[in-house]
């Protein structure tokens, strides 16, 4: 009796003190993301990644500012995996729930609508999932970008054969046709030419394809060293299955995005081995942060224990929380909450994370950290392979033709 | 391009081609005679591409053995929805039916969304990717299956509208619906079966997407376009328009593909503009 008399005043207590905080006391980030519609796996990734960090900042008293602490809160909105609604829903969450931060939806696409909006009504953007630089050439100075650029997702792949293999000659890309995937597509295919090789075929195929055995065929008359492709995890899988259809078996497969996430293997299950994947991240890298979890391994370990449903921590998961630690700290340093002072402090971070270096050219995207390489091998397993100073183990090169697996 | 390259995108056409007739099947069959533009096809397609899955990772079913079950469940869900929702609205203008079935396949599709999320899934089995080779063209067992999976439905389908009393009395309603009304045909009943074989075919074809594509709740959607677009090439009113239309269609995206991948699908619609403008029943359509 007594217990319980004890229990409903101090809930009572709780109850009293929290309202008012909540509703004064709270600095509210606005994000669209894509919960439906073709990128809805990588919108769940960015929401969860974006909620792990914001209730860590809540369970750590929240962010202080001019002395006194704000908790943080996410107001979401579902762009439906379209671009043209992100910026409607942009423009709602400035408009009529009056958010002054933004956090950037999943896709190059949507955070390039997004962005023009931030821009007119001067609200800064730190987004994580969207690296095309087209979005970063047009002059905007409210959108931060903290991962690496498009172009540079495919360099690793091409250094790793080239370190491995000084017979490797010719490649083979074929990407998206979007902008985040033509530009990883058309870096991959200049970096290789700058190192020498050959780009033999390289050409693009529509968004939401259903088939590319047209291309596949092309690819394999031409007998490439490399395939590099570059697009959305539904082309990856799509691409790896049909090259096994139409035995197209280069030396190295891989591609920008598609194997970091679970899904690589469940869907493909051993005809995912030996393909690369670059990551903006994994758990494997070496990095030692100045963030409340530091390390990579760290983080991963605390984000699965409050999300179970991950086994892998996709990389998209660690730059969204990567985008609030950015905001986290750029807002303590400007000591405001005015959205242009903290657009200044933004511009002038210089951290190291869990997540890599955060820092950010003059156009706003983060160019100071580079991209990784994982393989997925024969054990089941997926390892960091590149660059070698934080490699978890050796490639698996060449890859071995389908007609001579077992 | 070489002989062989040639040879193998030839192959490559012809092996969409089946799988595509399927897809279309059941959608250009509701709406020749029904005058209902199922725009639910494509998630019927989405729930027998589900059943294929579920039944393989969960009790390891073969996915070409699932494919009656897949079309058992979907011919039942078809007949209840023709039942108990589109006939309702059937003598409402055109629009009623077309928001009925848009307003199905959102329900559809966020229901599999919520139950099975939004994950990436293909069914993948020992022998998936393999095959023969003959002189320099490969020829994968999965799609040739499907290829023989089609074509026998297709068939099926032609015989028994052909042969069989419900399959006249379907093709009588589509023809004269108060001409069949008069002669004892009960229309509801037929239109029942329509939309129930329709829906059957598309969880068939979904079943065999399971092991080509990956797919996801959403999946649905392009291939309601495809359906659509199948139908405005190859006619209404006959199986063989159907064949002919998914022929046309998957073989200008894989030659298209071949040498332009950028603009495969702006070239298909292109021809789909102008053969409206052109000859606006189809190829292969009857003139009115």
């Amino acid at each position: 009796m007594k217990r319980t008399a004890t229990v409903s005043l101090l809930a009572l207590a709780l109850a009293l003190g929290a309202l008012p905080a909540a509703a004064a006391d709270t600095i509210v980030f606005g994000a669209a993301v894509s919960l439906t519609g073709k990128t809805a796996k990588e919108g769940e990734y960015t929401r969860d990644g974006y909620n792990f960090f914001v209730d860590k900042i809540n369970e750590m008293g929240g962010i202080t500012v001019g002395g006194k602490k704000y908790r943080v809160e996410v107001k979401y909105y579902d762009d439906e995996s379209k671009s043209e609604r992100t910026a409607q829903l942009i423009e709602k969450l400035i408009n009529e729930d009056k958010v002054t931060f933004i956090l950037g939806p999943y896709g190059s696409a949507p955070s390039g609508t997004a962005a023009p909006i931030c821009e007119k009504y001067k609200i800064p953007m730190i987004e994580a999932n969207g690296s095309a630089e087209s979005i970063f050439n047009k002059g905007y100075k409210y959108t931060f970008a903290v991962l690496s650029p498009a172009k540079l997702y495919l360099k690793g792949l091409v250094d790793l054969v080239i370190a491995r293999d000084k017979t490797a000659k010719t490649v083979a890309v074929l990407g998206e046709n979007e902008p985040f995937s033509k530009e990883v597509a058309s870096g991959g295919a200049d970096y290789a030419k700058e190192k020498g090789l050959t780009v033999v075929y390289q050409e693009l195929y529509p968004t939401g394809t259903q088939d590319v055995s047209a291309l596949l065929t092309n690819i394999k008359a031409k007998n490439p060293d490399i395939v590099l492709g570059a697009g959305h995890l539904q082309d990856a899988l799509l691409i790896v299955k049909q090259a096994k259809d139409l035995g197209v078996s280069p030396k190295a497969m891989g591609f920008s995005v598609g194997p970091s996430s679970p899904e690589f293997r469940e869907n493909l299950k051993g005809n995912a081995d030996y393909i690369y994947g670059a990551t903006q991240w994994t758990e494997a890298l070496k990095y030692n942060g100045d963030d409340p979890w530091k390390t990579p391994k760290a983080y991963g370990d605390a984000f699965r224990a409050k999300n179970p449903k991950y086994t892998v921590i996709p990389y998209q998961v660690a730059e969204s929380s990567a985008a609030v630690i950015a905001f986290w700290r750029a807002i303590e340093k400007a000591n405001s909450l005015d959205p242009t002072k903290v657009r200044d402090a933004i511009a002038a971070l210089d951290i190291m994370t869990f997540y890599g270096q955060i820092k950010f050219d003059s156009r706003g995207i983060n160019i100071y950290k580079p991209m990784a390489i994982e393989q997925l091998q024969p054990d089941g397993k997926k390892y960091t392979v590149f660059p070698a100073n934080v490699a978890e183990k050796e490639a698996l090169y060449p890859m071995v033709p389908w007609d001579k697996r077992k | 391009m070489s002989l062989g390259e040639l040879g193998q995108i030839f192959v490559n056409a012809v092996l969409l081609s089946g799988i595509l007739a399927l897809v279309a099947l059941g959608f250009s069959l509701v709406w020749g005679i029904m005058n209902i533009v199922n725009l639910a096809h494509g998630a019927f397609i989405v729930l027998g591409a589900y059943i294929t899955f579920f039944l393989h990772e969960l009790l390891h079913v073969d996915p070409f053995l699932s494919i009656p079950l897949a079309m058992l469940v979907l011919f039942t869900l078809g007949w209840g929805i023709q039942r108990g929702l589109i006939n309702q609205v059937i003598k409402a203008p055109l629009l009623a039916t077309f928001l009925l079935t848009f307003g199905l396949e959102l329900l559809i599709v966020n229901l599999i969304n919520f139950f099975f999320k939004a994950d990436l899934r293909s069914v993948t089995t020992p022998y998936s990717g393999t095959g023969f080779t003959l002189g320099s063209v490969r020829i994968p067992y999965i799609r040739l299956g499907a290829l023989g999976v089609s074509l026998v439905l297709v068939a099926g389908l032609a015989w028994y509208l052909k042969s069989t009393r419900t399959g006249r009395a379907i093709r009588a309603t589509g023809m004269d619906l108060d001409a069949a009304r008069l002669t004892g045909v009960k229309v509801a009943a037929v239109y029942a079966s329509t939309f129930a074989i329709g829906a059957g075919m598309a969880g068939a074809a979904g079943s065999l997407l399971s092991m080509i594509v990956p797919f996801d709740p959403n999946l649905g959607g392009t291939y309601t376009q495809r359906a659509f677009a199948i139908c405005v090439l190859g006619g209404l009113g006959n199986v063989a328009n159907v064949v002919i239309g998914a022929a046309i269609y998957a073989f200008v995206d894989v030659f298209v593909g071949a040498r332009l991948p950028s603009l495969s699908r702006a070239v298909t619609f292109a021809i789909l503009v102008i053969l409206l403008i052109l000859r606006p029943q189809g190829i292969a359509g009857k003139s009115a």
